[in-house]
C-alpha cells in the first residue's frame, strides 16, 4: 500500500499518525470521539495514478495561487500548496502543476507555451502574474494567475525558469512547423492527423493559402 | 441527493447536510473548498444552495454534495426538508462567539430528529482569531452526543480537510481511507492567436496593479 503513495511522504506519515490516534482513541485532538456508524458503502482500494508518471520534476515548491477574477477587478485565492513544472519525458513538453495541499486537489494545470509571459506583481517582489489557458477542472478556460512564493529568490528562480522553457518550446515550436511545411505535401497524401501541433496548422494555412481547398479536412479540424 | 439539474456520477456521493447559526463561516467553509477563495464579505445564506464537492482517496473518487443551509432564523425556510435523506452532516460554531456554541444543541436536535444515526462533525471555525470567546477546552459537547470535533480556521487552512476527510471514513467505514493527488489530465494544445495575446497583455497589465487579497505568508513557509 505505502509503496503506490508517490512524493508526499510526510503527510502520509500524519496521515498513519492520525489513524493510529484515532483507532487508538489516544486522547487530544485527534482522537475519535463519534459514535459508532455503520458504513453505507463499501470502497475498494484502487491504484493511484497522478498523470504525472511520464514526466520530469523540474521544479517543485510551496506557493500560493491566485486567479485574476475579472467581475470583481480582484485577485481571489485559489489554492495553497506545491507548484511543479514538469517536462514529458518523450515530447519535452513542459506544464505547470500546481495542488492544494492536504487534499491534493488541482488548482492550475497548463502548458508552458513559447508565449507564455511573466509578468511582475506591482505589490510584491515574491509575486509574478501571468495568463494561461488552463485545464484544472477538465475544460479549457482563460486565466490570469498569479502566485506569491515564501521569498524573493523562490519566485526569481521560479520566473526565469518559466521564461527559460518558454524560449526554448519557441524554439521547438518553429523547428516544428519549419518541419511541418516542408513536408506538407506529403503529409497531405498521408491524410493529415489531427494531432499535429494546431499552431503549427494555421502558420501552414496562411503561408501556403492555395493548398487550403485541398487540405481542408485538417483545416476544420483546427478551427 | 443531487438536485435535479446537478446530475449524478459514476462513483459514490453523499448527501453532507452543514448547519449552524448565521455568520459561522459555513458558506465560506464550503467555498474555500469549491474555488479556494476566502470570502470576507458576509452575505447571509438564503434557504440552503447545494455544492458537489469531489476528493480523490486512495478507494478511488467521492462526491459530498454540501446543503449548505441559511443560518439566520429568518431565511431559514424548509429547514426540515433540507435535512431528509442526509448522510452525514457538520455542525458549526464559530470560536469568537459564545452563542453561536449556546445553540448548538438545538441544531443537533432538529438535525437528528430527520437524520438518525449519521456520522456527525462538530466544527469550531475562526480559530486563527486571537480573541477567542469559546476556548477550545469548553467544548465538550461532542462527548456528550457523540460527535467528532475539530478546530478549523477557513481563513488559514487549519484542519479544513479533516472534516470530509472524517466523514468520507465513516462513510466507507475504512480508517485508513486518505486523500491522493487527483489525477492531472494531459492539458489539449491551444492555438496561439496573436491578436488576443495582445489583448492579455493590456489585461495582464492592469490585473498585476491590483493588490493580492492578503500578506501573511505563512501558509507557504
Amino acid at each position: 500500500m505505502a509503496d503506490k503513495e508517490p512524493a508526499v511522504v510526510d503527510r502520509r506519515e500524519d496521515e498513519e499518525a492520525e489513524a493510529e490516534g484515532a483507532s487508538a482513541a489516544a486522547g487530544g485532538e485527534e482522537e475519535d470521539t463519534g459514535a459508532q456508524v455503520a458504513p453505507i458503502v463499501r470502497l475498494e482500494e484502487v491504484a493511484v495514478t497522478t498523470g504525472e508518471e511520464d514526466e520530469d520534476v523540474l521544479l517543485d515548491m510551496k506557493a500560493k495561487l491566485y486567479r485574476f477574477d475579472k467581475d470583481g477587478n480582484q485577485w481571489k485565492e485559489r489554492g495553497t500548496g506545491t507548484v511543479k513544472l514538469l517536462k514529458h519525458k518523450e515530447n519535452g513538453k513542459v506544464r505547470l502543476v500546481m495542488r492544494q495541499a492536504k487534499t491534493l486537489k488541482i488548482c492550475a494545470n497548463h502548458l508552458v507555451i513559447s508565449s507564455t509571459k511573466m509578468q511582475e506583481h506591482a505589490g510584491s517582489d515574491k509575486s509574478c502574474v501571468w495568463h494561461a489557458v488552463d485545464f484544472a477542472d477538465g475544460e479549457l478556460k482563460e486565466e490570469m494567475f498569479a502566485i506569491r512564493f515564501g521569498s524573493v529568490e523562490n519566485c526569481k528562480k521560479f520566473k526565469d525558469l518559466v521564461e527559460e522553457i518558454a524560449e526554448s518550446q519557441s524554439k521547438t515550436e518553429d523547428k516544428e512547423s519549419e518541419e511541418d511545411s516542408s513536408a506538407a505535401g506529403l503529409l497531405e497524401k498521408l491524410s493529415v492527423s489531427e494531432n499535429k501541433s494546431e499552431e503549427a496548422a494555421t502558420k501552414e494555412e496562411s503561408a501556403d493559402a492555395a493548398k487550403e481547398t485541398d487540405s481542408k479536412p485538417a483545416a476544420t479540424s483546427s478551427e | 441527493m443531487a438536485l435535479p439539474n446537478q446530475g449524478t456520477v459514476d462513483y459514490p456521493s453523499f448527501k453532507l447536510v452543514i448547519v449552524g447559526d448565521g455568520g459561522t463561516g459555513k458558506t465560506t467553509f464550503v467555498k474555500r473548498h469549491l474555488t479556494g477563495e476566502f470570502e470576507k464579505k458576509y452575505e447571509p445564506t438564503i434557504g440552503v444552495e447545494v455544492h458537489p464537492l469531489d476528493f480523490t482517496t486512495n478507494c478511488g473518487k467521492i462526491r459530498f454534495y454540501c446543503w449548505d443551509t441559511a443560518g439566520q432564523e429568518k431565511f431559514g425556510g424548509l429547514r426540515d426538508g433540507y435535512y431528509i435523506h442526509g448522510q452525514c452532516a457538520i455542525i458549526m460554531f464559530d470560536v469568537t462567539s459564545r452563542l453561536t456554541y449556546k445553540n448548538v444543541p438545538t441544531w443537533h436536535r432538529d438535525l437528528c430528529r430527520v437524520c438518525e444515526n449519521i456520522p456527525i462533525v462538530l466544527c469550531g471555525n475562526k480559530v486563527d482569531v486571537k480573541n477567542r470567546q469559546v476556548k477550545a477546552k469548553q467544548v465538550t459537547f461532542h462527548r456528550k452526543k457523540n460527535l467528532q470535533y475539530y478546530e478549523i480556521s477557513a481563513k488559514s487552512n487549519y484542519n479544513f480537510e479533516k472534516p470530509f476527510l472524517y466523514l468520507a471514513r465513516k462513510l466507507a467505514g475504512d480508517p485508513n481511507l486518505h486523500f491522493v493527488e487527483a489525477v492531472a489530465l494531459k492539458p489539449p494544445e491551444v492555438p496561439i492567436d496573436l491578436a488576443m495575446q495582445q489583448q492579455h497583455e493590456a489585461e495582464l497589465a492592469a490585473a498585476a496593479a491590483q493588490p493580492l487579497p492578503d500578506d501573511d505568508d505563512d501558509l507557504i513557509e
